[in-house]
C-alpha cells in the first residue's frame, strides 16, 4: 500500500492519460488475437463452404460474408486491411498517451527535485556526495520514466495478450488449449529466476567496468606524474589487469545468457512440437478443423514468447522501487525555508555577536564558543586564525547557512533568527574563496546580480575588480562561456569575477571569505584600494590568511579553536605579543630576511 | 572546439577506409566470426524451414489423412528443436566472444597509444574526450560489429530465403505479395532518419539537464548566498519544459513508425488472402498448407524490418565511433626518438637499460625558440646554463613562459628552433625514457592514485622496499601524520587522494619524488593557501627534496626563490633579469618591484 502511494504520488493529475492508454491497450490486444482467425475463417468457412465453422466473432463475420467465393475472399482481404488501420490508429493513440503521461511525470519529478536541491540546507549539501545526487536526479528519474512508459505497459500488454490468446484458443478447442499451456509455468518461472539471479552477475560486470574506468581516468588526469616517473609500462600493466578482468566478467555474463536463451528456447520449441502434434491428432480425429489447427500454430507463439518476456521484466521491477526510494530520500528532506517565518527588518550594517556558540550535531566539540563582538556600520573587521579556528563557521552563521545554538547574532538590534533568510542574504553579501561561476557567458555571470544593469555598469564593475583586461584578452571577450563547455578560468580570475558580480549590488554588509587568496599580491593591493573607495559606507568583514590584508582593518579579531583570543587594532595586537604577533612574525620573517639580504647586497 | 564536441552527428556516407582499419581488429577473431556466421546462416535457414515443417503436417498428414506419418513429423520436429537450440547457443557464445575481445583489443591499443603520446596532447585534449573514446565509443563499435553484424545477416538472410522459397513455390503470388516492398523500403528510410534526429535532440536536452543539476548542486552555496534560487529554477524549468515537448514529439513520431509498417504488412497479407485464396480454389498444386506458408512468411518477412532499420542507423553511429577511436589510436606521436637512439636505448616499453649512461644534471638551453602550432611564440632565442646541483627559480606572471621552460626540460615539448643539451649532449641523442627515468616532477596540486599511501610513495620507484618508502616519508616529515592513521601506510587515499588534506597530499608527493631520487627535479609550486604551520613543514620538505639535484622551480614562495642559486625573471618569453637574489635586489628592477610590493 505504501509502495502504491509512493508510485501514485508522482502521477497525480495525469493518471487519466494512463487509464485511457491502458483501456486502448486492452482493445488492441483483443484485436491482435483476432488476426490468426482470418486464415481460419478462409480455410474452414470459405473453402469448406461452411459459414458456421468460422471462429471470427459475429461482428466481424457480418462484414465478411459474401455471396460467391471470390467475393468472400475479397471481403476478408479488404476487411483485414481496414481492421489493421483501426489497430494502427489505436496503437498510435496509445503511444502518444503513454509518452505524454510519462514525460509529464518526469517533468514534474525533475522540477521538484531541482527545486528541493536548491532549497535544502547548506549542511545537507556539505555532507552530500555530488555524484550520487546527480545520479538520483537523472538516472533514477529516467528509470522511473522508463518503468512507466515501457515496463509497466509491457507487462500489461503481455498479460492481456496471453489472456486473450487463451480465450480465443478455448473458444476453438479446450483440450488443445490446455496442452498449449503445458510448459508455460516452466518458461515463466525460469525467466523470473534467471533474471533475478543474473542481476548479481550484472553488478559484478558493472563493478569491474568501474574499476577499469577509474584506472583509466586516474592515468589520464595524472599523466604528468606517470610520465615524470617514467611509469608508462607499470600503467599499461595496471590497465591491462583491469581491462582483462572486465573482459572476463562480461564474457561470463554472456555465457550465462547463452545457456538461458537456448535452454528456454528448447522448452518453447518443445511446446510448439506438442501443440502441433496433438493438433494434427485432434484434427484427424475430427475434434477440430484444419483452419483451427493453423490458427493454433500462431497462438502458441502468443503464449510462450510473452511469458518469457514477462518473467524477465518482472525480474527487473525491483530497480524501480530502489530508484523511487532514492528519489524520496531527497524530496522528503526538510527545506531550509519551510520553517522560516522571519520578517524583513531593514539592515543598515551594525552587527553584534552576543555569546554565540555553534556545534554540529555529530561533533562533540563546539566550533564556536561564546563569541561576542560588536561592529559599527561602515567599519572594516578582519578575522584571522589558523585553519579550523572557526572563521568559516562564523561567516556561515551570519547568513544563516548554519544556525547558532547558543547566544544571539544581531543585525541593527534584530536577532538573526527573526530575519527571513532570503532577506538576510540579499543584504549580507559573501564573496567566497572558491566562488562558483554558472556556465553562462562572463557577462551574464557578472550581470546575474542585477538583470537591468547596462553594459557600462557591467564593464565598470569588471574594471574595478581588475578582471576587465583579462576578459578582453579572451577570444570571445565578455561572451566567453565559463565552465566545462567553455573556458576554464583560473582561481584568481574566478575570484575577481565574483567581486565584480558583487559590485552590481549595494549591500550594507559584505564578507570577503579569503576571496583574494588566489590573486597575486600586487593585484590584491590594487583591488583593495579600489574597493575601499567603492564601499565606504559598507560594513566589511575580511577573512584572510594574509596578515598584511588584515593590517588596515578598524578591528582585528583573532580566533583560535572557536574562541576569540585577541581583539584590537594591528598595533595593539602586536604589542600584546600573542598569536597574532606570532603569525605576523612567521609571515614577515621572510620579509625581514628578504630586506636584510637586500640591505646586505646593497652594502656590498 | 568542434573537434571535441561530444557528438558531432553528420550524415556521413559509408567510409570504406575506416571500416577496413577496424576490420583489422576482426582478423584474430576470424574463427569466432565464421562459426557465428555459420550459426546465423543455419538459423535463417531454420526460420525459413519452420512454416514448411508445419506445411507437412497440414498437407502431408491432415489433408491426405495419413496419421501414420505423425511419428515422422514428430521426429522431424525433434531434429529441428535440437538444431535450432544448438545454433542459438553457438551464435550467442561466438558473437559474445567477438564483442568482448574486440572491445578489449581496441582499449589495449588506445591505452598503449595514450602512454606514448606527448604531454602536449593532454594539454589540448579534454579528459572527457579521451574517456569517451576508451569507453562508450569502443563499446559501441564492438557491439555493432558483433551483435549488429550478426543480427543484420540473420535478418537479411531470412528475407532472402523467404523470397526465394516464395518464388519457387508460386512466382505469381510471390510477385504480388512482395509488390509492397518499395513502399516498405521508402517508409523505413523516411522514419529511420527522422527518428534518429529526434532522439539526438533528446540526448542533447538530457545532457543539458544533467549539466543544470550539476550546477545546482555544485553551486548550491553560491546560489544561496546570492539568493538566486528563483531565477535558477525558472531557467531550469525552461530546460525541462523543452525536454518534455521534444520527448513527446519524438514519441509521436516513433509511434507512427510501427503502425505504418503494420499497415504495409496488412496489405501484403490481404493480397495473400485474396490472390492466394483464389489460387487454392483454382490451382491443384497450391494447397492450403502453402497458403499457410505464405501467410506465415509475410509475418516473418516484416518482423526484422524495424530491427534492420535500427541496425543500419547504428552502423552510421558506429562509423562515427570508429572514426573517433581511430583518431586516438592513429594520433601522431610528434615527439619520438630517432631510430639510432631507439637502437641504443630501446623503446619505452622495451628499454635497453644496460646501455643507459648516468645523468649528471647539466642543462643548457642553446638559443631555444618555442612556438605553438597555432603560431603563438612563447619563447624566443632563449639561453640558459645550469650546472648540476643548481636550483633555478622561475618567476613571472602567468603566460610569461615558466611552464614552457619546464615542459621543454621534461621533453614534453620540443624546441621549434635551437637545442637543449643535457650533460653537454643534445637531448635528442638520448631516449625520452632515459631522461624521464632520471627526472622528478613535483606538483603541489599533487596527483595521487587510488590505492594505499605506501603504493603512492612507491610510485616514485616501483621496486623500492618498505623501508625505503618509510625512510622517504620520514625525510619529508610525512611519517608522523601517516602513523596517526589507523591503517598507517596501508591507508587508502581514495580516488585522487580525496581522503587526505592538501598539505598531506603534498608531503606524500615529496616523499614519492625523493624515493625516485631524480637528477633533475621540476617543482611546480601551487598558490593554494595552507595554514602557516603546515607551510613551514612543506618549506622544510622542499629544501630536503631539492638538495643535491638540478632543480627548476616555478616559484611562488619567497623562501624558495631567495634560496635559489639562480633566479630568472620572465616576461613574454624573455629573460628580463637573471641572477642571485642579492644581485637582483641590487638592480632595483622588475624583481625588486615585484617583491617589495608584498610587504609595504
Amino acid at each position: 500500500m505504501k509502495r502504491l502511494r509512493q508510485f501514485l504520488k508522482w502521477m497525480k493529475g495525469h493518471l487519466y492519460l494512463y487509464v485511457a492508454a491502458v483501456v486502448i491497450l486492452f482493445v488492441l490486444q483483443y484485436f491482435r488475437t483476432l488476426t490468426p482467425l482470418f486464415i481460419q475463417h478462409i480455410v474452414d468457412a470459405i473453402f469448406a463452404g461452411d459459414p458456421d465453422a468460422s471462429s471470427l466473432p459475429g461482428f466481424i463475420r457480418y462484414f465478411v460474408e459474401g455471396d460467391t467465393l471470390r467475393q468472400s475472399l475479397l471481403l476478408v482481404a479488404a476487411f483485414s486491411i481496414a481492421f489493421t488501420v483501426i489497430r494502427a490508429l489505436l496503437f498510435f493513440l496509445h503511444r502518444v498517451l503513454i509518452a505524454t503521461f510519462a514525460e509529464r511525470v518526469a517533468y514534474g519529478l525533475r522540477n521538484t527535485i531541482y527545486n528541493k536541491l536548491q532549497n535544502l540546507s547548506f549542511s545537507y549539501h556539505t555532507q552530500a556526495d555530488t555524484g550520487d545526487l546527480i545520479q538520483r536526479s537523472t538516472t533514477d528519474v529516467d528509470t522511473f520514466r522508463m518503468f512507466l512508459a515501457e515496463m509497466l505497459i509491457e507487462v500489461m500488454r503481455l498479460i492481456f495478450l496471453v489472456s486473450f490468446a487463451i480465450y480465443q484458443m478455448a473458444r476453438m478447442n479446450v483440450p488443445l488449449t490446455a496442452i498449449t499451456l503445458a510448459t508455460s509455468p516452466i518458461v515463466f518461472t525460469s525467466a523470473l529466476i534467471y533474471f533475478n539471479f543474473v542481476k548479481k552477475v550484472f553488478k559484478r560486470v558493472e563493478e569491474s567496468e568501474a574499476r577499469m574506468t577509474t584506472t583509466l581516468q586516474e592515468n589520464v588526469t595524472g599523466i604528468r606524474v606517470v610520465k615524470a616517473f617514467a611509469n608508462e609500462n607499470h600503467e599499461i600493466d595496471k590497465f591491462e589487469a583491469t581491462s582483462s578482468d572486465y573482459r572476463k566478467e562480461s564474457f561470463s555474463l554472456l555465457k550465462l545468457m547463452a545457456v538461458f536463451w537456448s535452454a528456454t528456447d528448447f522448452v518453447i520449441f518443445i511446446q510448439y512440437a506438442l501443440t502441433a502434434s496433438f493438433g494434427v491428432y485432434f484434427t484427424l480425429t475430427g475434434q477440430m478443423n484444419p483452419g483451427q489447427f493453423i490458427a493454433f500454430l500462431t497462438f502458441v507463439g502468443m503464449i510462450v514468447w510473452p511469458l518469457r518476456q514477462l518473467g524477465r521484466i518482472i525480474g527487473e521491477f525491483g530497480k524501480t522501487t530502489v530508484a523511487l526510494d532514492r528519489i524520496d530520500e531527497i524530496v522528503t528532506q526538510k527545506d531550509e525555508h519551510e520553517d522560516d517565518h522571519g520578517g524583513t527588518p531593514s539592515i543598515e550594517g551594525s552587527v553584534e555577536f552576543d555569546d554565540v556558540t555553534f556545534q554540529f550535531d555529530d561533533d562533540p566539540k563546539p566550533l564556536l564558543k561564546n563569541v561576542s563582538f560588536k561592529v559599527n556600520a561602515g567599519d572594516t573587521i578582519a578575522i584571522v586564525g589558523k585553519t579550523g579556528s572557526g572563521k568559516s563557521t562564523l561567516i556561515n552563521l551570519m547568513v544563516r547557512l548554519l544556525e547558532n545554538q547558543g547566544g544571539r547574532i544581531l543585525f541593527d538590534g534584530n536577532d538573526i533568527k527573526s530575519i527571513n533568510k532570503k532577506h538576510l542574504r540579499q543584504h549580507v553579501g559573501i564573496i567566497l574563496q572558491e566562488p562558483f561561476l554558472y556556465s553562462k557567458s562572463i557577462y551574464d555571470n557578472i550581470g546575474i546580480m542585477d538583470k537591468n544593469a547596462d553594459k557600462k555598469k557591467v564593464h565598470n564593475a569588471a574594471s574595478v575588480a581588475r578582471i576587465h583586461e583579462d576578459i578582453l584578452s579572451f577570444e570571445a571577450g565578455y561572451d566567453t562561456v565559463v565552465g566545462e563547455r567553455g573556458v576554464t578560468l583560473s582561481g584568481g580570475q574566478k575570484q575577481r569575477v565574483a567581486i565584480a558580480r558583487m559590485l552590481l549590488d549595494n549591500k550594507p554588509v559584505l564578507i570577503f571569505d579569503d576571496s583574494l587568496s588566489a590573486v597575486d599580491t600586487e593585484t590584491d593591493i590594487q583591488i583593495r584600494r579600489a574597493l575601499n573607495h567603492y564601499w565606504q559606507n559598507t560594513t566589511v568583514f575580511i577573512i584572510t590568511h594574509r596578515i598584511v590584508t588584515a593590517k588596515a582593518a578598524n578591528k582585528i579579531i583573532v580566533l583560535d579553536q572557536g574562541e576569540i583570543i585577541e581583539e584590537g587594532t594591528h598595533e595593539s595586537l602586536l604589542a600584546k605579543d600573542g598569536l597574532y604577533a606570532e603569525l605576523w612574525d612567521i609571515q614577515s620573517s621572510i620579509a625581514y630576511d628578504f630586506q636584510k639580504r637586500g640591505q646586505r647586497s646593497e652594502d656590498t | 572546439m568542434s573537434y571535441f564536441e561530444e557528438e558531432t552527428y553528420t550524415d556521413t556516407s559509408f567510409d570504406v577506409t575506416v571500416w577496413k582499419k577496424i576490420f583489422r581488429y576482426m582478423k584474430p577473431l576470424k574463427k569466432h566470426f565464421l562459426i557465428g556466421l555459420m550459426a546465423v546462416v543455419m538459423l535463417a535457414f531454420l526460420d525459413v524451414a519452420y512454416p514448411l515443417l508445419n506445411r507437412f503436417a497440414i498437407d502431408g498428414i491432415i489433408e491426405e489423412d495419413r496419421i501414420d506419418r505423425l511419428p515422422i513429423f514428430i521426429g522431424l520436429f525433434g531434429v529441428y528443436v535440437v538444431l535450432i537450440v544448438t545454433m542459438i547457443y553457438t551464435f550467442i557464445i561466438h558473437a559474445g566472444r567477438i564483442q568482448v575481445e574486440l572491445a578489449y583489443a581496441i582499449r589495449k591499443d588506445a591505452f598503449h597509444k595514450l602512454q606514448e603520446l606527448p604531454f602536449v596532447y593532454y594539454d589540448r585534449t579534454p579528459v572527457g574526450w579521451i574517456m569517451a573514446r576508451m569507453t562508450s565509443d569502443s563499446r559501441n563499435l564492438s557491439d555493432i560489429l558483433s551483435w549488429g553484424l550478426i543480427d543484420l545477416s540473420w535478418g537479411l538472410l531470412m528475407m532472402v530465403g523467404i523470397t526465394i522459397v516464395m518464388f519457387v513455390v508460386n512466382a505469381k503470388l510471390a510477385a504480388i505479395t512482395l509488390s509492397v516492398l518499395p513502399l516498405l523500403i521508402y517508409t523505413s528510410i523516411y522514419f529511420r532518419k527522422r527518428i534518429l534526429k529526434a532522439f539526438r535532440e533528446i540526448r542533447k536536452q538530457n545532457s543539458k539537464i544533467t549539466g543544470a543539476f550539476n550546477e545546482g548542486i555544485g553551486g548550491a552555496k553560491t546560489t544561496k548566498t546570492l539568493v538566486l534560487e528563483e531565477s535558477n529554477y525558472k531557467e531550469f524549468d525552461r530546460l525541462t519544459s523543452r525536454m518534455k515537448s521534444h520527448s513527446i514529439r519524438a514519441a509521436v513520431f516513433a509511434g507512427l513508425y510501427f503502425p505504418t509498417i503494420l499497415f504495409i504488412a496488412s496489405i501484403a497479407t490481404a493480397l495473400v488472402f485474396y490472390f492466394g485464396g483464389l489460387e487454392v480454389t483454382t490451382n491443384e498444386l497450391f494447397t492450403v498448407g502453402l497458403l499457410y506458408v505464405f501467410v506465415s512468411y509475410v509475418g516473418q518477412f516484416f518482423e526484422p524490418v524495424m530491427m534492420l532499420a535500427t541496425i543500419l542507423a547504428r552502423f552510421q553511429q558506429a562509423q562515427a565511433s570508429a572514426e573517433r577511436v581511430l583518431s586516438l589510436i592513429e594520433q601522431d606521436v610528434d615527439i619520438t626518438d630517432r631510430p639510432v637512439v631507439i637502437e641504443r636505448y630501446g623503446t619505452f616499453d622495451k628499454p635497453l637499460k644496460e646501455n643507459w649512461e648516468p645523468l649528471g644534471g647539466d642543462v643548457t638551453f642553446d638559443n631555444v625558440t618555442f612556438k605553438y602550432k597555432k603560431g603563438e611564440t612563447v619563447l624566443e632565442n632563449f639561453n640558459l646554463e645550469v650546472t648540476r646541483g643548481q636550483s633555478v627559480a622561475l618567476v613571472g606572471h602567468t603566460g610569461a613562459g615558466k611552464s614552457t621552460i619546464v615542459n621543454l626540460v621534461c621533453r614534453f615539448y620540443e624546441p621549434t628552433d635551437g637545442q637543449i643539451l643535457i650533460d653537454g649532449k643534445p637531448m635528442q641523442d638520448r631516449s625520452i625514457a632515459w631522461l624521464h627515468d632520471k627526472l622528478g616532477y613535483v606538483l603541489q596540486a599533487p596527483h595521487l592514485f587510488s590505492g594505499t599511501i605506501r603504493d603512492n610513495i612507491r610510485y616514485g620507484k616501483l621496486d623500492a622496499t618498505d623501508e625505503d618508502v618509510i625512510d622517504a616519508a620520514k625525510m619529508v616529515e610525512a611519517d608522523a601524520f601517516i602513523r596517526t592513521f589507523e591503517h598507517g601506510y596501508d591507508t587508502q587515499v581514495g580516488e585522487g587522494g580525496a581522503r587526505l588534506s592538501v598539505g598531506q597530499k603534498q608531503l606524500i608527493s615529496f616523499a614519492r619524488a625523493l624515493l625516485a631520487d631524480p637528477r633533475i627535479l621540476i617543482l611546480d609550486e601551487a598558490t593554494s593557501s595552507v595554514d602557516t604551520q603546515t607551510e613551514k613543514v612543506i618549506q622544510r620538505a622542499i629544501e630536503t627534496v631539492m638538495e643535491g639535484r638540478t632543480t627548476f622551480v616555478i616559484a611562488h614562495r619567497l623562501s624558495t626563490i631567495v634560496n635559489a642559486d639562480k633566479i630568472l625573471v620572465l616576461e613574454h618569453g624573455k629573460i628580463m633579469e637573471e641572477g642571485t637574489h642579492e644581485a637582483l635586489i641590487k638592480q632595483r628592477g622588475l624583481y625588486y618591484k615585484l617583491y617589495t610590493n608584498q610587504f609595504q
